[in-house]
């Protein structure tokens, strides 16, 4: 009796260990959004978060080479240089020149300084040579993540990092204290509260901004705002679109910051045909520490 | 005395503390029954994404007859959820030990962003299998395996064809390709950025290497080789600890 009563309930337990598969998943095509590869249907249309159009049945996740050569050298603060970006297929190397647009561009770059004081987020155009280009002053020595984002045509959307190093004496570490403040940028003010007030390495955190004043509000690149996340030493660098906005004062991104550092986040909101870029610093902790 | 009736107050007791045991037995259980509310939030299925995302980052090593528990399947995987979500937000896994973009590897084991989220989503919102239709062949196994830094016996070796061993700030006497790099006695969990100084004034990022364990040691072997004149600066390279630097294999 007591054995049967035993297997009954691990029965129980072993059935619960495995959860029941969501009902549309898997129900015919799935429309799957590239650049938010969580946001589907089972339709096709746009994205409810970022605009793109859903794709069916997007190809594998496969990792392109992004080559990034910079002329002159070496690279000298203060002076103009000339940045190449060259994508490889990862088959057989051959240079990309296909690209689907994102966000109304076909190639996304953000520039980071090792200090996070520079922060540049711009479009190289795509060259005759099949390559994308963008002359760019760096202010000053030191490291410079180089972040890439684009989508190759027949693949999945690329987020790829690269490295360029400026000669000469490289700024001290930054060490980020909590700055919440609200932030008066170009012709807004954006105030921000996280949910939860002390975000958690691993869990969702809400960020929820204020502007003020909240008319005038444009989509700028096709979604109500842009974010880039960054670890204070720059291995993480995540680019998030808002998770709820509806072109109203409140804009919400969701983001899980991966590890329990201090991490600087830019946004973006365009008003009246102007651009604000906004930051704000956030320390995450481990939970229950 | 009326044993049947002693039967019967027995088998009634029985029943009765079977219930209590049963109700017992019920509360210990209800924590392990938890993840059967759990909620489905998220579209990326075992089958379909994190399948293919772990044969070409993970069953390498974890497999059956590999070198740690194997997470080839989902019933395999599933109990494992949370604790890998949290292994590869903090680049502990796969241990690739060095920051992505910071040199360029065709050997590179750490994941994208786009797995990194794929994977998260997968963790948080419930782990789905799945359709077994939306598995890749396993056929591909076998060949996703033998792409991985981690096949075949372990580098330990004490010296590798070619190599130059670089300490501390090292100088380049005569030219050299740089086609791979490997730490030697590096201190787990050290972070350090290996820069290569030109003569012309160039700085070359090479490696930045950030929880790497000896127990993981690995080649770093560059996309593309480089060359590096005579007097070239290697540096970087934490103290007590050698670089190896390796040509390009001879044809």
């Amino acid at each position: 009796m007591r054995a049967a009563l035993l297997f009954f309930i691990l029965t129980l337990v072993a059935a619960a260990q495995t959860p029941a598969p969501l009902p549309s998943q898997n129900a015919g095509d799935v429309y799957i959004c590239p650049m938010d590869p969580d946001v589907r249907s089972n339709n096709p249309g746009k994205c409810a978060r970022c605009g793109m159009a859903l794709v069916a049945g997007l190809p594998d996740p496969v990792e392109y080479h992004l080559d990034l050569s910079i002329a002159p050298r070496p690279i000298k603060p203060g002076q103009p240089a000339s940045l190449t970006f060259a994508v490889h297929d990862p088959w057989k190397n051959r240079t990309v020149t296909n690209f689907q647009l994102v966000h109304e561009k076909l190639f996304h770059m953000f520039v980071v300084s090792q200090d996070l004081d520079v922060f540049v987020h711009n479009h190289p155009t795509l060259g005759s040579d099949g390559n994308f280009h963008y002359d760019y002053v760096f202010p000053k020595a030191g490291m410079y993540r180089v972040l890439g984002d684009f989508y190759p045509d027949g693949a999945t959307p690329q987020l790829i990092a690269k490295t360029l190093i400026v000669p000469g004496q490289a700024p001290k570490p930054v060490a980020l204290a909590r700055d919440y403040s609200p932030k008066d940028a170009e012709n807004l003010q954006v105030e921000l509260v996280t949910e939860p007030q002390q975000p958690i390495s691993g869990a969702k955190t809400q960020l929820m901004f204020q502007v003020k004043p909240g008319d005038g509000l444009e989509k700028y690149l096709g979604a109500w705002g842009h974010m880039l996340v960054a670890s204070a030493d720059l291995i993480d660098m995540i680019h998030e679109h808002p998770f709820i906005a509806d072109g109203g004062p409140q804009i919400q991104f969701n983001v899980i910051f991966p590890r329990a550092k201090a991490y600087r986040v830019w946004v973006q909101f365009q008003r009246k045909g102007v651009v604000n870029t906004a930051h704000f610093d956030i320390p995450v902790k481990e939970l229950g520490k | 005395m009326n044993y049947s009736k002693l039967t019967t107050q027995s088998s009634e007791l029985t029943t009765h503390r079977s219930l209590k045991l049963l109700f017992g037995l019920l509360i210990l259980a209800l924590p392990a029954m938890l993840p059967a509310h759990d909620i489905i939030t998220t579209p990326v299925t075992w089958d379909r994404e994190i399948s293919r995302i772990f044969y070409s980052r993970c069953v390498a090593c974890h497999r059956e007859g590999g070198a740690a528990f194997s997470l080839t399947e989902y019933r395999e995987t599933f109990p494992w959820r949370t604790a890998i979500k949290e292994e590869i937000l903090e680049r502990r896994m796969p241990p690739w030990g060095a920051v992505k973009g910071f040199g360029d590897f065709r050997n590179d084991q750490a994941l994208t962003p786009e797995q990194l989220e794929l994977v998260t989503s997968w963790s948080q919102g419930g782990s789905p299998e799945g359709e077994a239709k939306d598995l890749p062949a396993k056929d591909k196994l076998d060949e996703m395996i033998k792409e991985s830094a981690w096949y075949g016996p372990p580098v330990h070796a004490d010296h590798l064809p070619g190599e130059l061993v670089a300490t501390g700030d090292f100088k380049l006497t005569k030219p050299f390709v740089l086609d791979g790099l490997f730490p030697r006695n590096v201190p787990d969990d050290s972070s350090a950025q290996i820069i290569a100084e030109l003569p012309d004034g160039r700085v070359e990022p090479l490696l930045w290497l950030d929880q790497y364990k000896q127990k993981f040691a690995h080649v770093f072997l560059l996309r593309t080789p480089l060359d590096l004149p005579a007097g070239t600066v290697i540096s970087g390279i934490p103290a007590g600890a050698s670089m190896a630097l390796l040509p390009p294999p001879k044809e």
